[in-house]
């Protein structure tokens, strides 16, 4: 098990679009994947419980990778977070 | 039986355009569905149901989302697959079937229902404009269980009444080539505004009527630019707004070619564009569009989304805006509730427009103010010269003088503090009751900078409440007395060496705006959408044809004159 701990930057925060990109990422892998925030814990790969997070910009978050390609997902998932998820700033 | 009365309705422009149609209702059938407890026999029966239901619906959606050149609507699209096909909605939805022996249509109804839900409780505007997206899906999915075949009667160039509208709802209306979309509720930023701005499909929402109201089948127009819409128009009303609707899609492919010249007149004469923004969504669309900045900043939405006034998210929401705005100024508007925009605390009020509103209802509220000003002053310190405060619905020096001693002590208590801010901010005043542009002279000694509302400038001037239907037609800004009291205050203005702007919707009409311009009013800021076409008017014409307009427009004795000289100059 891998985690790590990200800020969401995309200053809309983490609404629908960039929820879709996230589980899109995650969905590719076949490690179980959980976001942890303000005391929740959400499956990652579940669209309806990232949007549920309603993380804003700003919002830190800890993801958590458990199976055998943990450690490539963790970097493909972490890489999202720092790339503002691809939209315009 | 049929009812031809002429009605007409005013709500809230969404997307731009003019539709001309019959009307269309909507109704969604009732979903309701009742927690039905199966036994163990037809538990694989119903998992069954559940799976194939997920299949036949992710296929529809599937289909939806081929369409050209729109990646928008494709990511939307997207996120409603993987909504579909949601892992813990799945494991929920089988738990409940296999563990709790409920029918599936209650076990989709009720997994659905908990994330409904939490999205709207959560204190988020987007997650409560995405629940009707969850809705729909839980809707579509119970109806393919029961194998019921959805489709819409509408035919091509209808125009669609609906209390709310689904993005896939809206996908298919307007694969049936829809004339327009009117919407009891909805936000601005609620998927069906967003998707019909992408479609090109006229838009106007919150707009209230009732069932006797309108009728399947009846003529009907709508304007997304002023958010009218008019049931059984007379055939001349037709016959304008059709011809209104062919030069709105000529002039916009012209407009284009302008968008990256500089803005001046055709003889060189410098102007400025600026943007009337609310909400963040729009900000986007600053640059494309070529404004120069913002010229009314509306912080009424901010304020009551935040429970307290709260400083901190108003110094975030400021500085985004003045991120986005590029170097170019940002005119702040001190929150303007009172008249159609009511606070809680709000007791009823017979004549809310005449009544305790705008900068009378701030100076009774001070705590409200003070943190509205220290907000704006502390973000000033990062984007020096570039903020400026405007005060609403100003009808007495004296309300000038207290705003400046708040002021005041604002900025001793944030200097006693050590934080930084831009020890001179600019301080205007809207120019909106009558009796600040007859006394304008005077007031602009007292203020950096004047803003003219030519919504309510026209409202109070001609004694008429634009909400009100019967008399709503008296409403026009372009009536010779809104002109003189604009060239009196461009006068005083002139006099005493301050700048003039105009933030009405009144600017985004070209015509207008020439003859604005033609008065010597450089600055003026409208919606974002209307920028291209007005600036294209502005670069095209020279100042000496302005001016001539405004003189003759200046000396009109009735409003037909005024409208007759705008239109022949339209059309030059």
């Amino acid at each position: 098990m891998v985690s790590k701990k990200v800020i969401v930057k995309n200053e809309s925060g983490l609404h629908a679009r960039p929820a879709s990109t996230l589980v899109k990422t995650a969905s590719k892998f076949t490690s179980d994947f959980f976001i942890k925030m303000y005391g929740y814990k959400v499956n990652g790969k579940s669209i309806l419980g990232v949007m549920t997070l309603a993380a804003e910009s700003g919002a830190e978050m800890e993801l958590v990778l458990d199976g055998p390609d943990e450690e490539e997902a963790l970097e493909a998932i972490s890489e999202l977070f720092e790339n503002r998820f691809n939209m315009a700033p | 039986m049929k009812d031809f009365h002429t009605k007409v309705f005013s709500g809230r422009p969404a997307a731009h355009g003019i539709g001309i149609g019959k009307v269309w209702q909507l109704r969604e059938p009732d979903t309701t569905v009742h927690p039905k407890r199966i036994s163990d026999s037809e538990i694989e029966d119903n998992l069954e149901k559940f799976l194939k239901a997920r299949e036949l619906v992710g296929s529809e959606y599937e289909k939806l989302k081929y369409i050209p050149d729109d990646d928008d609507l494709e990511e939307i699209i997207n996120a409603q697959i993987q909504t579909i096909y949601d892992p813990e909605v799945t494991s929920s939805i089988k738990q409940k079937i296999e563990d709790e022996h409920f029918a599936v249509e209650y076990a989709i109804f009720n997994t659905l229902n908990d994330y409904i839900q939490l999205m709207e409780n959560s204190g988020s505007t987007w997650a409560k404009d995405r629940t009707i997206d969850i809705v729909s899906i839980r809707d579509e999915l119970i109806r393919a269980t029961k194998k019921k075949k959805k489709g819409y009667t509408v035919k091509e160039g209808e125009i669609v009444f609906a209390g709310e509208i689904s993005p896939t709802a809206m996908v298919q209306l307007s694969r049936k080539k829809i004339a327009g979309l009117v919407m009891e509720k909805g936000g601005l930023t609620s998927h069906a505004v967003i998707l019909s701005q992408s479609l090109g499909i006229p838009c106007v929402i919150n707009v209230h009527w009732n069932r006797y109201d309108i009728q399947d089948g009846s003529d009907v127009i709508i304007d997304g630019t002023t958010g009218q819409v008019i049931i059984n128009p007379s055939w001349k009303q037709k016959e304008e707004y059709k011809r209104r609707r062919e030069d709105e899609r000529k002039r916009f492919e012209k407009a284009l070619e302008w968008a990256n010249k500089p803005n001046k007149t055709s003889c060189g004469s410098e102007f400025s564009l600026r943007a009337n923004i609310e909400f963040l969504e729009e900000l986007p669309r600053l640059n494309s569009h070529g404004a120069e900045g913002i010229g009314l900043l509306r912080t009424e939405t901010l304020l009551f989304e935040s429970d307290e006034f709260d400083i901190e998210k108003q110094v975030t929401f400021y500085s985004k805006v003045l991120d986005a705005a590029n170097d170019h100024s940002v005119t702040i508007r001190l929150f303007d509730a009172g008249g159609d925009k009511l606070l809680d605390d709000s007791e009823f009020e017979d004549n809310p427009f005449l009544g305790w509103r705008g900068v009378r209802m701030l100076l009774d509220k001070k705590k409200l103010l003070k943190n509205q000003i220290e907000s704006i002053y502390r973000v000033s310190g990062k984007f020096e010269k570039k903020v400026k405060i405007l005060i609403p619905m100003v009808s007495r020096m004296e309300e000038i003088q207290a705003v400046k001693e708040i002021i005041k002590q604002i900025k001793e208590n944030l200097s006693k503090k050590g934080i930084p801010f831009d020890h001179d901010v600019k301080l205007g005043v809207m120019v909106e009751v009558p009796s600040i542009a007859l006394m304008s002279e005077h007031v602009a000694q007292h203020v950096d900078f004047f803003s003219i509302g030519t919504n309510d400038l026209t409202q109070y001037t001609l004694a008429v409440d634009r909400g009100n239907e019967k008399i709503s037609h008296l409403f026009d800004s372009f009536h010779p007395s809104i002109w003189r009291l604009i060239k009196m205050t461009k006068d005083a203005a002139d006099k005493y060496n301050i700048p003039v702007a105009i933030c009405g919707e009144m600017a985004s009409k070209p015509e207008a705006a020439a003859c604005l311009l033609g008065l010597g009013i450089k600055d003026m800021s409208m919606n974002t959408g209307s920028i291209p076409i007005v600036k294209s008017v502005l670069c095209s014409h020279s100042f000496k044809e302005m001016n001539e307009l405004s003189d003759k427009v200046l000396h009109a004795a009735d409003l037909s004159e005024v409208h007759e000289l705008l239109d022949d100059w339209r059309v030059l």
